[in-house]
């Protein structure tokens, strides 16, 4: 299952916060998406450091499309 | 998953707030001076105290700020890693300090003697300053107009400082230079290269992110820069070709580019979904509307030299540029960052996230609006100053004022940190 996060019209921290708040309920195999129009790079820092994986994709319309999941292994 | 939050990344909260606690007392300093001198230092842009006003809010305000902002955005913005940077904001700033304190008293006095003393620390102080952020930018993974931009101001900031540094020695040593037209370069790659160029690549992240409005057009982000750029290495050769059609040729672009941008910022202001009216945003709009107001300005003195060569059309303009467009944004910029710092240190104690009091908490909200409306009378006190000398004195003790509520809300910001930290850490332990 995908949680969707659409960060685009919250102000920061609130993407964050929501996106942790959704990582720690994340159940084996799942993901969260976050949308946002910047690279939340202290995020970024938080998932390296805590096992979790991530791919990125911007759309046309500037909107980036964050994919994260538990790191494998 | 909350006890292994790391932001190994981030510099020591001290090292940014240092910076910002600093910069607005110039500001105080610089609106002092304007009231003790009254009308004589709008007469022209080159009496010594408009010279030293100019540096008073060019190198101590908008140095200090944009350096404190710089170490905290480089990790957060663009993913990169500033080497040492507790060491090297406590070797930078007291140096950058005392070099901006004798700089300004050599203008204001006229003794040469302080300017000489006041280029080595500058040199050392922004020298190393320089080389650091630069390997911090060219070392980061990330990618990105915002990443170019600050690739392209750190140069232009080194640029700047050279030129200035020549200056300082000519007007000591009393060199065979160009004073006025290395002025006028010295001026463009500082304000133009350095400030306004950080300033772009700064909003590309930071509007969309706290303003709320959709990203800056990928035209506009890849353009805007590299043009701007050029067009400062155009002006310089102005040294070298000073016809008043090249002046034109290169100075019309250049008010377009910056009206398009001050317009684009408004535009996406202007067209999100989601209105939000904090001090930030305001600040921003006063910002862009004073480039705008520049642009034009600047467009009707060189369409009309019977208005452009008046020595106060330059010193308008340069109450625009100070004041109007690079004080405001400033301040709307450590108003969101004061209260972000305080909340990401907050989150590495280990605290549950419900325990890090909100971002709101920070600065009241009261306390940044009243103090924008205070900084907004002074910006127009100051442009009436220009043209009705009678208000300079005022003007200078609004803008005083206005830079002293800067400074006491951002005092205020960092002790609520430490009262917080305290709390949280109590907390913790109890847990």
């Amino acid at each position: 299952m995908t949680t969707v996060i659409d960060g685009r019209e919250l102000q920061p921290p609130e993407p964050m916060e929501r996106t942790l708040e959704a990582l720690d309920k994340l159940a084996e195999g799942d993901d969260v998406l976050l949308l946002l129009y910047c690279q939340p790079h202290p995020l970024f820092n938080i998932l390296r450091n805590s096992g979790y994986a991530w791919s990125e994709e911007i759309q046309p319309d500037g909107t980036r499309e964050i994919r994260i999941r538990r790191a494998p292994g | 998953m909350h006890a292994s939050l790391s932001f190994d990344q981030a510099p020591p909260i001290s090292v940014p707030y240092r910076f910002f606690i600093a910069a607005p007392w110039f500001g105080v300093m610089a609106g002092l001076l304007l009231a003790l001198s009254g009308d004589a230092a709008l007469a022209s842009r080159w009496t010594p105290e408009a010279l030293a006003l100019t540096h008073l809010v060019g190198v101590g305000f908008m140095l200090q700020a944009m350096c404190g902002a710089l170490f905290q955005f480089i990790p957060v913005a663009v993913g990169g890693n500033v080497w040492s940077p507790k060491l090297v904001a406590n070797t930078v700033q007291p140096m950058l300090l005392l070099a901006t304190l004798l700089l300004v008293a050599g203008l204001l006095f006229s003794r040469p003697v302080l300017l000489s003393f006041a280029v080595p620390l500058f040199l050392l102080s922004l020298g190393g300053f320089v080389v650091v952020v630069a390997l911090a930018l060219w070392q980061t993974p990330a990618t990105g107009m915002t990443l170019w931009s600050m690739r392209m101001a750190i140069g232009a900031l080194a640029v700047t400082v050279l030129l200035g540094s020549l200056l300082a020695e000519a007007l000591a040593h009393g060199l065979a230079l160009p004073i006025i037209d290395l002025t006028n370069v010295h001026l463009a790659w500082g304000l133009g290269a350095w400030a306004l160029m950080l300033l772009a690549g700064v909003s590309y992240h930071v509007v969309p992110m706290f303003q709320l409005t959709r990203p800056y057009p990928l035209w506009f982000t890849h353009w805007f820069g590299p043009v701007l750029l050029l067009l400062v290495i155009a002006w310089s050769s102005r040294l070298l070709l000073d016809e008043a059609w090249w002046t034109l040729a290169i100075a019309l672009p250049l008010l377009t580019i910056l009206s398009v941008y001050a317009g684009m910022t408004l535009w996406l202001q202007y067209t999100r979904r989601r209105k939000v009216h904090d001090a930030t945003s305001i600040y921003f709009r006063v910002a862009m509307l004073a480039m705008l107001a520049f642009a034009v300005s600047g467009a009707v003195f060189l369409s009309y030299p019977e208005f452009g060569n008046d020595p106060r059309a330059t010193v308008w303009l340069g109450v625009l540029a100070f004041a109007g467009v690079f004080v405001s944004a400033i301040t709307g910029m450590m108003y969101k960052i004061a209260p972000f710092l305080n909340w990401l240190h907050l989150q590495r104690l280990g605290a549950p996230m419900n325990a890090v009091p909100n971002m709101k908490k920070m600065i009241p909200a009261e306390a940044m609006t009243g103090q924008l409306r205070l900084h907004v009378l002074a910006v127009l006190l100051l442009l009436a100053a220009v043209w009705q000398p009678g208000l300079a004195r005022l003007a200078g003790i609004a803008f005083a004022a206005s830079c002293a509520w800067l400074g006491w809300n951002l005092i205020g910001a960092a002790r609520r940190y430490r009262s917080f930290r305290d709390q949280i850490r109590e907390v913790v332990l109890r847990c």
